[in-house]
């Protein structure tokens, strides 16, 4: 049986390597060929995973401890699936985004194929070191790919997330020291029963360093502020594949550490107060992005704000019934998706908006339903799932975390939900109200070519199709 | 309202000092016996040096991402934009002693990091110390006005920089023939090892060069 789970890393890096020898502004080509392989690897790990149960894969054939072991299950291979979907369409957008400016592309394809190889190689790492590696190496991409639009501002962004980004790395690995010191291991598979038989206070004290170095890199509220600046001032290609799929790869490592890991630590009040930080994000993150002028500083805090979401699965699914937590666990995964594939679009289709019309203001789009139809509604569609309207995959994962709730009694989250659902439809309908007006005598629309529409429309249409076909996510998920 | 600040963040980062000195000191005894394991398997690793057995292949695969580590700090650096000045070969006035020293130093700094690699298989050495030694080689030439500034590097030093990542992809990519990612078949460990080493030792060399030179131009115009 061919194994995909190796070449899923070693595909990115070999391309992003031979970008770099190529040169500033050289081998877009690589990455659309290594794309569509990698997608075609992830979707055969998928099956493999359905049929036959979760993969291990000892790397050096010797095996933890001793060596280093990949681990491939449902949740992974729905994330793997995930970054491969978001990013091939932007690949496509990125090469028009770029045409004709080599100069500001400079290395934007070997820093993004170095983004990929340490998301694929998280998704699959069953070792903490080893995902700490990867850590480093996605973090110091996405920082690079920031800077990469050079300027003032951004610059500062990207020292300012460099910083953030260091210093949560730090914190883990500060976790991962006092684990190794505590049971001499640093494989998943040999600490999680470990953990489970013996919990000195010092593992409290590891797991509360390792999660809080990841909520500053997934930019949980009150550890947002490097978000908005990096990802609003980033190129429209870069800021889509951060706010969708690299805070992601964080967010997923807080759920394997506290689902599998921590597991037997977890406490209800521990969750509650992760919930109510995500219920903070929510509302505060809303709020933030309605008060913007500018579109992708709106963009941007929306994802503040829809990290929040994903936060509230940890008290959904903590403490209460089996049943109960399953569903608050596919509501969570859900919305990593839904989001992923819908702040992709949006980020995508502003950075379009804002080539067409010269202008990165929320006032200076008037007219862009006449001129840019075509993007306008890529825009509505992905905000369809942004604000969690049926049938949108936003809409699924929002529904199951509210059953969670209300099965669960916690009645204070339903709130929040509704409250945040009623902000983000605010802040979605302030840019198509302004879009739809009429046109400005002075304004100036550039022809945008194709690439820079119609990917993107496939990624708004994946995140409406979530919600009908969500099912077949749900059931990858589940397979063990 | 800035020493109220102060004295809190002092406080914090006291109580955790204190927290962690506590948990140090009461660490058990670990459960996993990593160094026994270790010595047991050493013999079938191609290398007699723990050390350098953890780094090339039982946890090979974690060097291998932490070479693209480095390299990607070097393409950070690389990414931003600068402006390039007009006059880069501008006549560097170098002070004679320095030259002579570095004529002198640098045929040593080589024959010291070939050592040092070589040494790796069986003492404390390696990649990463030679690649160091490179690298000062480097910079040492620079400063004495034997070597310009990297203002952009050309196909040949970028090829020079990513080849140590690329021979290791090259060997990861060979090995999959027999089944298993960075496995190396029984009796080729040793050379397999002595072969990525050497390459790694040129490109990190040149990735920590890299490091001073690129930005040492940028500092020059400032």
């Amino acid at each position: 049986m061919f194994d995909p789970i190796p070449w899923l890393i070693l595909s990115p890096l070999i391309w992003a390597t031979l970008a770099f020898v190529h040169g500033p502004g050289q081998g877009g080509r690589l990455p659309v060929a290594g794309l569509i392989l990698q997608l075609a690897l992830a979707a055969m790990l998928a099956q493999q995973i359905v049929a036959g149960g979760v993969r291990v894969y000892a790397v050096g054939g010797w095996g933890a401890p001793l060596g280093i072991d990949l681990m491939a299950d449902g949740l992974s291979a729905v994330m793997l699936l995930l970054t491969q979907t978001v990013a091939l369409p932007l690949v496509f957008y990125a090469r028009a985004y770029f045409a004709g400016h080599a100069n500001s592309l400079r290395y934007f394809w070997p820093l993004t194929g170095y983004l990929l190889a340490a998301m694929n190689a998280l998704f699959l790492s069953a070792d903490v070191f080893n995902i700490y590696v990867t850590l480093e190496l996605l973090g110091l991409a996405a920082v690079g790919l920031v800077a990469l639009a050079g300027g003032a501002g951004p610059i500062t962004a990207a020292m300012r997330y460099l910083l953030a980004a260091l210093l949560g790395s730090g914190a883990y690995l500060l976790g991962v020291a006092l684990l190794y010191g505590v049971y001499g291991s640093v494989s998943l598979a040999a600490l999680i029963p470990l953990i489970a038989a013996d919990a000195p206070a010092v593992v409290s004290l590891a797991a509360a360093l390792m999660l809080l170095g990841l909520m500053l890199k997934t930019a949980l509220f009150p550890f947002h502020i490097w978000l908005p600046p990096a990802h609003g001032g980033a190129p429209a290609p870069v800021s889509a594949l951060l706010s969708a799929l690299v805070i992601k790869a964080s967010f997923y490592l807080i759920l394997r550490l506290w689902f599998d890991l921590f597991e037997p630590i977890t406490s209800v009040a521990a969750a509650q107060l992760l919930g109510a930080l995500g219920a903070a994000a929510i509302l505060w993150g809303s709020f933030l992005a309605l008060r913007q002028t500018h579109l992708k500083m709106l963009v941007a805090y929306s994802t503040v704000a829809q990290i929040g979401y994903l936060f509230l699965l940890f008290p959904l699914a903590t403490g209460v019934s089996a049943e109960v937590a399953a569903s608050a666990w596919q509501g969570g995964v859900l919305q990593v998706v839904a989001h992923g594939l819908a702040k992709a679009a949006m980020f995508a289709a502003v950075g379009a908006m804002i080539i067409a019309t010269g202008r990165d203001e929320i006032s200076g789009i008037a007219g862009v339903a006449a001129r840019l139809p075509l993007t306008l509604f890529t825009f509505a569609l992905a905000g369809v799932t942004i604000m969690g309207l049926p049938p949108s995959g936003g809409f699924a994962a929002k529904w199951l975390l509210l059953g969670a709730a209300q099965a669960s009694g916690q009645w204070w989250w339903i709130v929040v939900m509704v409250v945040g659902g009623l902000l983000s439809a605010a802040y979605i309908f302030k840019v198509l109200r302004q879009a739809f007006l009429p046109v400005e005598e002075t304004a100036n629309f550039k022809l945008l070519p194709r690439m820079l529409e119609w990917p993107v429309l496939l990624l708004a249409l994946a995140s409406l199709v979530l919600g009908l076909g969500g099912g077949e996510v749900l059931s990858l998920l589940g397979a063990t | 309202m800035k020493t109220l600040l102060n004295v809190a963040v002092l406080f914090l980062a006291g109580a955790f000092g204190l927290a962690l000195g506590w948990a140090i000191l009461d660490l058990p005894v670990a459960a996993v016996n990593l160094p026994e394991q270790l010595t047991a398997q050493l013999d079938m690793s191609g290398v007699v040096h723990p050390v350098t057995a953890v780094l090339l292949n039982f946890r090979g695969y974690d060097t291998l991402l932490e070479i693209a580590v480095l390299l990607l700090a070097l393409l950070g650096i690389l990414a931003l934009p600068r402006h390039v000045s007009d006059h880069q070969h501008r006549p560097f006035t170098a002070n004679p002693v320095l030259q002579t020293l570095a004529r002198v130093l640098v045929p040593l700094m080589l024959l010291v990091a070939g050592y040092i690699l070589w040494a790796g298989a069986h003492r404390p050495g390696g990649a990463f110390q030679a690649g160091a030694v490179l690298a000062g080689a480097g910079v040492l030439l620079h400063l004495a006005g034997l070597l310009p500034a990297w203002v952009t590097p050309g196909r040949t030093l970028r090829a020079g920089l990513a080849v140590g990542l690329l021979v290791f992809i090259a060997v990861a990519v060979a090995l999959m023939a027999q089944g298993t990612l960075l496995q190396y078949p029984p009796g080729w460990a040793g050379a397999l090892i002595l072969m990525i080493e050497a390459s790694l030792t040129f490109s990190l060399g040149l990735i920590l060069a890299g490091l001073y030179l690129i930005l040492a131009d940028s500092r020059a115009q400032a």
